[in-house]
C-alpha cells in the first residue's frame, strides 16, 4: 500500500510539474518575450518623434493597472500588451519634419498624422502571429461618439494615448481634465471612471521613481553576472 | 568548400558509416535474442508500439536555418528505454532502442526526407548508446550503498547521462564529418543543452518505471500525458526561435521603409557578412549572429530625417552630425531587445575606423569587436558598387565597379579597414562573382 501512495505521488507530481512547465511557465515567458521585443519598436519611434508623444513605458504601466479594473483578462489582455508598443508603429510612414513640427499643424497636416494608425495597422498586419494586434492599432484613437461598439481595450487605449500625450506637454492633472472633459463624447465613460479610480487609488507620481529603482537594480543584477560569464567563456577558451 | 574537402569528407563519412555499423551489428550478435531468457514479449511489444508513438507524436522542427537543425535533440525514446534497462536488462533495452529507432526513421523517411543509410546509421548509433549505457550496470547496481529506491533511481539518472553523452559525442561525430564544422562547437553547444533535457527525461523515465511496476503494461500509457506536455514545450521553444527571426525580419522591413534601400543590400550585406565570418573561423552561433546583426546594423537611420537620407547632393556639417548618430540609435533601439543585447556593441561600432578616425566614438584598432569590422568593411564595399541606393548613388561618390571597390577596400586596409578582414572577404567576393554574372546582376 505504501508504495502505491508514494508512486502515486511521483505521477501526480511529475505530471504536475510537466504541465506547469508546458501550459503555464513557458506560454508566459514567451508573452514576455514578445513584449519585451516590441519594445524596440516603440524605442525607435519614441527617438524618431522625440518623445513628444508621450511616455510608452508609462502608457504600458498605466494599461494594466485599468485593464485589470475594467476585467479586460486572457487574450484581450494580451492583446493590448502587445498594442501599446506597436500602437505608433505607423509613425515611420509620416514625415519627419510633420512629425517634429513645433508650430501647431494645419487640419491637413493633422489628417496626415491621423493616418499613422491606419499605416501602423498595415504594417502589423504583415507580421504573422501579430494580425490579431492590428485591429488595436488602427483604433488606438478611436473617437467614443463615433464607434461606442469598438473594444473596450481600443477606447482605453485611445483615452490614454491622449493622456500621456498631454502630460509630457503640461501635466498629469490637466491630461486627467482633458479626458474627465471628453468623457462620453471623445473618452468611453467608463474608462475614464477606471483610470481615474486608478489615478485616486495610486498617486502617478509614485511610479516613476520605483519604475526606474527597479530597471537600475535589474540592470545591476544582470550585467555583472553576464560579464562575469563571458569572462569565464574567455578564461575556458585560452 | 573545395570539391576535393567535399570528396575527402564524404570518404570519413563513409569510413566512420562503416565503424559504427560493424560496432552496432556486434552487439546485436553478441546480444543474441534477449527474449528467450525473460518472456516479456507482449509486454516489450507493447512498450514499442509506445514508445514510436512518442517519437512520432513529437515534431522536430529545424530551429536555425543554415545551420544542422538541432534535433540533436535527445530521442524521445530515451525515457523508456533507459526504464526498460533498468527493470529488465540492457539486451532487452537494445533491442527495443534499434527497433524504435528503425520503425520511427522508416515511417518518417519521407517527412524527414532522409534515406535509408541515413536511418540505419541512426539505428547503430542508438544501438552503441544503449549498449554503452546500460553495460555498466550489473557491475554498478549491486554496489551502491543507498536504500534500493535512491540507488534504482541514480542508476536511472546515471543510464539517462551515460546515453546522452554516447550520443551527443557521437551525433556530433556524423554532424562534423557530414557538414565539415568544428566538432569542438558541435559538442560544446549540444552539451550545453544537456542538463535542461535530462531533467525532464528523468522524471518521465522514473514515472515508466513506477507505473510498470504498479500497474503493468497498462500504466505506461500514462506516460503519453507527460509526453504531450514536453511536446507542447517543445513547441513552444521552436515559437520562441520564429519569434526571434519575426523580430529580426520585422525591424529590417522598418528600417526599408525608413530608407530607400534596394531590397538587395541589406540581404547581400547581411550574407557577405556571415561568409566573412565562417571563413574567419567563427563559431556558427556567432556566424549567425553576425548575419542579423548586418541585417539590422542601419536601424539607427529610422529615427533620421529622411530628407537628409535622401539628399543626393552635399550634406551640411549640421546634417552630417546628424547621420553620424544613427550607430549609437540603433544600439539605443536594439538595447531594448533582450535576446539581441550581443549585437549592440557591433551596430554601434560599425562605422568606427581602424585609425580612430571614424565616428561616432573614434574607437581605434582592438577596441573595435571584430564582428563590427567585418560590418564596416561588407557595407562600405556595396554602398561604394553602388548597390544601397542605385537610383540616386551616394551623394559625394558615383559607383565603382566591382575590380575599383576592391582596390579601394585594399587601400584603406590598415587604416581604415582590418587588413584580415578586407583579405577574407576579397575571397568571398570572387567566389560570388560568377554567380552575379550569371544572375544578371551588377
Amino acid at each position: 500500500m505504501d508504495t502505491f501512495w508514494i508512486g502515486l505521488g511521483v505521477v501526480l507530481g511529475s505530471v504536475g510539474v510537466l504541465g506547469y512547465y508546458a501550459f503555464v511557465f513557458l506560454p508566459a515567458q514567451l508573452h514576455r518575450w514578445r513584449c519585451q521585443s516590441l519594445r524596440a519598436f516603440a524605442k525607435a519611434i519614441e527617438l524618431r518623434t522625440q518623445g513628444r508623444y508621450g511616455d510608452t513605458e508609462l502608457l504600458a504601466q498605466l494599461a494594466l493597472a485599468v485593464s485589470t479594473r475594467l476585467g479586460i483578462e486572457g487574450y484581450e489582455r494580451k492583446r493590448l500588451e502587445l498594442a501599446i508598443y506597436l500602437r505608433d508603429i505607423g509613425m515611420v510612414g509620416i514625415p519627419y519634419a510633420l512629425l517634429n513640427k513645433t508650430t501647431p499643424l494645419s487640419p491637413m497636416e493633422q489628417l496626415t498624422l491621423a493616418r499613422h494608425a491606419e499605416i501602423g495597422a498595415a504594417i502589423v498586419e504583415q507580421i504573422p502571429g501579430l494580425s490579431a494586434v492590428a485591429e488595436l492599432v488602427r483604433l488606438h484613437h478611436v473617437v467614443y461618439a463615433q464607434h461606442p461598439d469598438a473594444p473596450l481595450s481600443a477606447h482605453l487605449l485611445a483615452a490614454l494615448s491622449d493622456f500621456v500625450e498631454i502630460a509630457h506637454h503640461q501635466d498629469y492633472d490637466a491630461a486627467l481634465a482633458t479626458l474627465r472633459a471628453g468623457a462620453g463624447d471623445r473618452y468611453h465613460p467608463q474608462v475614464v471612471q477606471a483610470i481615474e479610480a486608478e489615478l485616486a487609488a495610486r498617486p502617478l507620481t509614485s511610479w516613476a521613481p520605483l519604475r526606474r529603482s527597479a530597471a537600475l537594480w535589474l540592470g545591476l543584477m544582470v550585467y555583472p553576472l553576464k560579464d562575469l560569464t563571458r569572462l569565464l567563456v574567455e578564461l575556458a577558451r585560452h | 568548400m573545395s570539391p576535393e574537402r567535399r570528396e575527402q569528407l564524404r570518404r570519413r563519412y563513409w569510413l566512420w558509416h562503416g565503424l559504427l555499423s560493424a560496432a552496432a551489428l556486434m552487439i546485436l550478435i553478441g546480444v543474441g535474442n534477449p527474449l528467450q531468457q525473460g518472456g516479456h514479449a507482449p509486454l516489450l511489444l507493447g512498450l514499442g508500439g509506445v514508445a514510436l508513438l512518442a517519437e512520432l507524436l513529437l515534431v522536430r522542427y529545424p530551429l536555425r536555418h543554415g545551420y544542422t537543425d538541432r534535433g540533436i535533440w535527445m530521442s524521445v525514446s530515451t525515457p523508456i528505454v533507459a526504464a526498460v534497462i533498468l527493470l529488465y536488462g540492457w539486451p532487452i533495452g537494445v533491442w527495443l532502442d534499434a527497433g524504435v529507432t528503425f520503425g520511427a526513421g522508416l515511417l518518417t523517411t519521407r517527412l524527414k526526407q532522409s534515406c535509408l543509410h541515413w536511418v540505419w546509421l541512426n539505428t547503430a548509433q542508438s544501438i552503441v548508446c544503449a549498449a554503452g549505457a546500460g553495460a555498466w550496470l550489473p557491475v554498478v547496481l549491486p554496489q551502491l550503498p543507498f536504500t534500493p529506491g535512491l540507488n534504482l533511481a541514480l542508476a536511472l539518472l546515471g543510464i539517462l547521462i551515460a546515453y546522452s553523452l554516447i550520443n551527443i559525442l557521437l551525433v556530433s561525430i556524423t554532424v562534423t564529418l557530414a557538414e565539415g564544422v568544428r566538432l569542438r562547437w558541435v559538442l560544446r553547444e549540444s552539451l550545453f543543452d544537456l542538463p535542461r533535457e535530462t531533467l525532464p527525461m528523468f522524471l518521465l523515465s522514473l514515472l515508466l518505471m513506477v507505473m510498470l511496476r504498479l500497474y503493468g503494461f497498462i500504466g505506461s500509457l500514462a506516460v503519453l500525458a507527460p509526453y504531450l506536455a514536453l511536446r507542447q514545450a517543445f513547441i513552444l521553444y521552436t515559437r520562441q526561435h520564429e519569434l526571434y527571426h519575426q523580430t529580426i525580419r520585422s525591424l529590417g522591413f522598418l528600417i526599408q521603409r525608413a530608407h530607400p534601400y534596394t531590397g538587395g543590400h541589406l540581404q547581400r550585406v547581411a550574407q557577405w557578412g556571415r561568409k566573412v565570418a565562417e571563413r574567419l573561423g567563427l563559431p556558427p552561433e556567432r556566424c549567425e549572429l553576425v548575419y542579423e546583426a548586418a541585417l539590422l546594423h542601419d536601424l539607427g537611420k529610422t529615427v533620421l530625417d529622411e530628407r537628409i537620407l535622401n539628399k543626393t547632393g552635399k550634406l551640411t556639417p549640421r546634417e552630417w552630425a546628424q547621420i553620424q548618430r544613427h550607430p549609437q540609435l540603433g544600439a539605443e533601439i536594439l538595447s531594448n531587445v533582450p535576446f539581441l543585447n550581443e549585437i549592440v556593441p557591433w551596430i554601434a561600432y560599425h562605422h568606427e575606423r581602424l585609425d580612430g578616425k571614424g565616428y561616432p566614438y573614434g574607437l581605434e584598432g582592438d577596441q573595435i569587436p571584430l564582428e563590427a569590422r567585418i560590418i564596416a568593411v561588407v557595407d562600405a564595399f556595396d554602398a561604394m558598387i553602388g548597390g544601397e541606393a542605385p537610383s540616386q548613388q551616394r551623394q559625394y561618390r558615383r559607383a565603382l565597379s566591382i575590380e575599383e571597390a576592391l582596390e579601394e577596400l585594399r587601400r584603406g586596409a590598415g587604416t581604415q579597414f582590418d587588413p584580415q578582414v578586407v583579405m577574407v572577404f576579397e575571397q568571398v567576393v570572387q567566389e560570388w562573382l560568377p554567380l552575379s554574372r550569371i544572375a544578371g546582376g551588377k
